[in-house]
């Protein structure tokens, strides 16, 4: 840049700017001989119709706290320690991800102390209530937008170090930490999981045997499998930890329970007897300081013991009001769910941001003319290119509809609805996690190679979230636990001769659904047809499953091992389970809609979704749902929707409400940020 | 004969000069301070739309007549015409206005605001969306509305919250004044040239047959001068203006402030409380929403936003502070408005979320805007989208 004269960069400029007065009589005139002519960045803006009201689809989408989100994302955009930087005359908040680990860490906490210093934080653990918890998802939605290392570093410390305390502990817990948990005197972390056990809780092999003589627990890591792996917050900045270990009393051991320790003192050394190490670089997350932690007998008063379930007398006696073990581990486990709730959330939230980065580049980003000198094609509107994403953003809206229904099951739980919630979310979070992945792949590919630069966060956010399908239980291991809850169901309705109760499974008492023998558009488009058909798929693989777990046990084989041979339907069966709840929350929200634009085009997005599911799960085909004939029907519809919603993919992204400053410079004017006067800058 | 008049001031309050590829329009009410009426408008709408088209118009140049750039919307005319007629005949003006302000945000025309003097209300929206802005020592900024019972309209909602850190919602809610060095440092201006060197300036402007801003923004900078940012600057209180007008809510902004003023006594914080309560508190409240929207909005939307709001006010079903504040301060001067409600706290957020709905009125439709798809816009106007 510096051996270019002004004169030569002016001269350069107007020859720029005349070949884009060139390519605008072009689009006006059409005369197509020249040739050479330079691509101008045209807008999606200026060229696409918006037919429904923003507003009010992004009010059907973020549904709460609107005006909350919308300041945090101000508090962000308005700060230097949220790394803005300016690309194409539009400014990005993002952080530096060429930065170290260990500079990435210190960013995280620093953001923090800055949205602490705010009010962010105000009331999270001293007020109590359905509106608090809202606002509390919303907030972490909005952080996680940004990034998330920084959502997931606040909801350790929040959600799973502050949530411990305040569901495992009793008064005198809540009185001495939970204040300043929120002002982050102190900053908690969560020992869960250790090297040898990770999903198998109850297989952790920390212990903690009472001392009556000093009214004290010893904790220890007996061996080197025991020691406590990925803990967030442990490497640098924790102050406190929850450790999850057996209990030993008098040598029984009473299971796994949950004791406050001391990791760090105020001035950040590491206090005796316990050891930490880094878990190193990782391929996302190096915002978050994840750390090992062995207890070499670590002493803690009795009073550690977190004991809303169970507790231990001074004199060494256990009591719990729970008698039996398994009834006593989930109890304690229970108000956990929050962490798949936000889980389940965060993914939809990031393949929002990755749609909304294709879709946006889709609609400026041309490539081949259908003839010969005529302008190249917009990639979105090549039938191909809306196949890929226009089904991705239809079942993003679902899955949105879908998390808030969870949500706000969650904030009005009671005891009894516990279990659904378990089975909800387990669903849920698999299901959400491992559509973000396959969103953000295919936008990745979408946005050829510009969605391999970080700055353009598709690619980069892979990585960032591949997490998802692993912590608060694998993927894997949750969709069998759906099945097996489903099973139980089914067997006490059977056993008992009940009717089915709970979960949406009512239906099962009535006759067998019936697919039409037409599937003509309109029926193909009905919520009734629809349903119909994702509940005889889940309905049958239920059948299924149940008859496959007796015949293994009839032939000899125990329980746990027949539910492991039954993976393949346990499998579906999750998932099938999984689509029609998210199916019905989005017709149910599709309901709230009034006539007009914007119902249309939620009518079609619920079409898509549901055709989709059923295009893409080879169990329609395989156990006979539909028919080759109808399964062509299902396809040739996915495709005639995918025309019809492409003229709202504009609208449809913009009401995802992620900020422009959220997203990434290709979602803009890529040919301007890619500029050489950029590029020098 | 209203007709007649309305055509002379069609002429008369909007000149225009031609020097070669520039065009100079001069706002031409002096004794007004170039308040903008509905001929001006107009007349300013009609002209920057016809040189989009024009070959022959490479720069256009705006500025004052006078002692001020413009003070503003003729706002009391508009009262005048709610009071004659109905809202309506009021927010005819804001569509024409907004319309305009549009028009120059995403002009394909590179425009130079002389900012000499005062420079308010609607005088920023006719400058501030403009690509260049030239402010000098005699330079007087304020978006006053929220101490009239208004809000700061003409897209102020989208340059304000583009401020650096929550400068916008200090000068948005207390209505502060600032000099051209202010100007320059917060980046409302983006050049500062002395008074005395302004005929120079257009001169060497009036030569330019280029559209390119980097031309352009040369020659402005050979006039330029770093102004003196003056000890007592609100500029330079930055972190505490981060710290408070950072807060959520107008209360807890008034708290933070308060916390800070208890802490030290600091005349200019005793200042910006008192201006924060002698602003009608719905104005407040809604001013406050309305640059965080804006600061996630494209210019576009959020004059299609304010329009709604304006229109709530002109309408004066949801709150008469508007009228209240031009009785107080245009009309009888007492400048002793009786605000209603009276207190922050009486204001709920569902009445703030009702002056962002569409207008209750199947005759009255959203603001639309022009269509800008058939130009090749430039890059800092694409950015604005």
């Amino acid at each position: 840049m510096s051996s270019e004269s002004p004169t030569d960069r002016a001269s350069r400029r107007t020859r720029i700017l005349s070949n884009h007065l060139t390519t605008s009589d072009l689009q006006v005139g059409g005369n197509s001989l020249q040739s050479n002519i330079c691509l101008s960045y045209s807008p999606p803006e200026l060229h696409e119709k918006i037919e429904f009201e923003v507003r009010k689809m992004r009010e059907l989408l973020d549904v709460h706290n609107l005006r909350d989100r919308d300041w945090l994302f101000g508090l962000m955009m308005q700060s230097k320690l949220f790394n803005p930087q300016e690309k194409g005359g539009k400014v990005f908040v993002m952080p530096d991800f060429n930065h170290t680990k260990e500079q990435q860490r210190e960013m995280t906490m620093k953001r923090i102390e800055y949205l602490l210093e705010r009010g962010v934080f105000d009331g999270w653990l001293t007020t109590r209530g359905p509106e608090t918890e809202m606002r509390k998802f919303a907030f972490m939605e909005t952080l996680g937008i940004f990034d998330q290392s920084l959502a997931i570093k606040i909801g350790v410390h929040f959600f799973l170090w502050g949530g411990a305390i305040q569901f495992f502990g009793t008064k005198r817990h809540h009185d001495k930490w939970l204040r300043d948990t929120e002002t982050y005197r102190i900053k908690g972390c969560f020992a869960m999981t250790e090297l040898g056990h990770g999903s198998n809780v109850r297989g952790i092999e920390t212990v903690a045997t009472y001392d009556p003589k000093t009214d004290e627990f010893v904790i220890t890591t007996p061996c080197e499998s025991a020691q406590k792996y990925w803990i967030g917050g442990a490497a640098n900045h924790a102050t406190h930890t929850v450790v999850f270990s057996q209990l030993n009393i008098n040598g029984r051991n009473q299971g796994v329970h949950a004791f406050i320790v001391q990791l760090r003192d105020f001035d950040g050394n590491i206090c005796p007897n316990i050891r930490i190490a880094d878990c190193g670089h990782k391929i996302g997350l190096n915002g978050v300081d994840n750390g090992r932690i062995w207890f070499d007998n670590v002493r803690i008063p009795r009073e550690n013991l977190l004991n809303s379930v169970a507790d231990v007398t001074p004199d060494g006696q256990y009591k719990s009001a729970i008698q039996d073990p398994d009834q006593r581990f989930a109890a304690f486990l229970a108000p956990l769910t929050s962490g798949r709730v936000t889980i389940s959330l965060s993914a939809i939230y990031s393949a929002q941001i990755g749609l909304a980065i294709a879709i946006r580049y889709a609609l400026s980003r041309r490539a081949f003319s259908f003839v010969p000198n005529e302008p190249e094609v917009l990639l979105l509107d090549y039938p191909s290119h809306q196949r890929r994403l226009l089904p991705l953003v239809a079942k993003t809206y679902a899955m949105t509809c879908a998390g808030n229904y969870l949500k706000k099951m969650y904030v009005k739980r009671t005891p009894e609805s516990n279990k659904t919630i378990h089975v909800v979310s387990s669903g849920f979070k698999a299901v959400l996690t491992w559509h973000n992945m396959r969103t953000l792949q295919e936008c990745r590919e979408a946005c050829g190679g510009q969605g391999l630069k970080t700055e353009n966060q598709v690619g980069h956010l892979k990585g960032e979230y591949d997490v998802q399908s692993t912590f608060e239980g694998d993927n894997n291991v949750l969709m069998q636990q759906v099945s097996k809850a489903l099973l139980g169901e089914f067997i006490a309705a059977k056993k008992k001769n009940k009717p089915f109760k709970g979960l949406g499974l009512e239906y099962m008492n009535e006759h067998w659904p019936v697919i039409p023998s037409q599937l003509t558009s309109d029926i193909l488009r009905s919520s009734n047809f629809q349903i119909t058909a994702l509940r005889l798929r889940e309905r049958d693989l239920l059948n299924r499953f149940a008859a496959e777990m007796s015949q293994h046990q009839s032939n000899g084989v125990n329980k746990e091992y027949a539910f492991a041979l039954g993976y393949q339907l346990a499998e579906d069966l999750g998932r099938a389970f999984s689509d029609r709840i998210i199916f019905e929350t989005f017709l149910n929200d599709e309901g709230t809609v009034s006539t007009g634009p914007m119902k249309d085009a939620v009518g079609k997005l619920r079409s898509l979704y549901a055709l989709t599911c059923m295009e893409e799960d080879a169990a329609f085909l395989r156990y006979g749902y539909l028919s080759t004939e109808k399964a062509a029907a299902v396809r040739a519809e996915v495709a005639k929707l995918c025309s019809e919603l492409r003229p709202h993919a504009l609208g449809l992204v913009s009401s995802f409400g992620v900020p422009s400053a959220f997203l990434s410079p290709i979602a803009f004017n890529w040919i301007d940020s890619n500029a050489w006067s950029s590029s020098s800058a | 004969m209203a007709s007649q008049n309305s055509v002379m001031a069609y002429n008369d309050q909007v000149l225009v000069e031609e020097k070669s590829f520039t065009r100079i329009l001069v706002l031409n009410r002096p004794k007004q301070l170039n308040a903008l009426s509905y001929p001006m408008i107009s007349r300013l709408l009609d002209l920057f739309v016809a040189y989009e088209a024009d070959p022959n118009v490479k720069l256009i140049i705006l500025k004052g007549n006078g002692r001020a750039f413009c003070a503003g919307g003729d706002v009391a005319a508009v009262v005048h015409d709610i009071r004659k007629a109905n809202w309506k005949s009021g927010a005819q003006f804001f569509t024409k206005e907004f319309t305009l302000n549009y028009v120059i945000a995403t002009n394909t025309k590179p425009q130079v605001s002389i900012l000499n003097g005062i420079v308010m209300g609607g005088g920023n929206g006719v400058s501030m969306h403009g690509r260049f802005r030239v402010a000098t020592e005699t330079s007087v900024f304020a978006m006053p509305e929220t101490a009239l019972g208004l809000f700061p309209d003409i897209g102020a909602s989208y340059f304000l919250s583009r401020l650096p850190g929550f400068f916008g919602e200090y000068v948005g809610l207390t209505g502060a004044r600032l000099d051209g060095a202010e100007m320059l440092a917060c980046g409302l201006a983006t050049h500062f040239v002395p008074a005395t060197k302004l005929s120079l300036l257009e001169e060497a402007l009036y030569k330019v047959d280029s559209s390119d801003s980097n031309i352009i923004s040369a020659i402005i900078d050979c006039y330029s001068q770093q102004p003196y940012l003056k000890d007592q600057s609100a500029y330079k209180r930055l972190d505490v203006i981060d710290r408070c007008f950072s807060r959520k809510t107008v209360e807890d902004i008034l708290s933070a402030l308060e916390r800070e003023s208890m802490s030290k006594a600091d005349d200019w914080i005793k200042n910006t409380i008192q201006s924060l309560k002698k602003a009608s508190p719905t104005s407040l409240k809604i001013s406050l929403r309305s640059i965080r929207e804006g600061r996630i909005q494209g210019v576009g939307q959020c004059l299609t936003r304010e329009f709604r709001m304006v229109c709530h006010f002109m309408e004066g079903k949801l709150s008469k502070d508007f009228f209240e504040g031009c009785r107080a301060i245009l009309l009888d001067k007492d400048r002793n408005p009786k605000w209603e409600p009276a207190r922050l706290e009486l204001i709920s957020e569902g009445m703030v979320e009702q002056f962002f709905s569409r207008m209750d009125d199947e005759e009255w439709d959203d603001l639309k805007l022009p269509s800008r798809s058939n130009f090749v816009l430039p890059r800092h106007a694409i950015a604005k989208l």
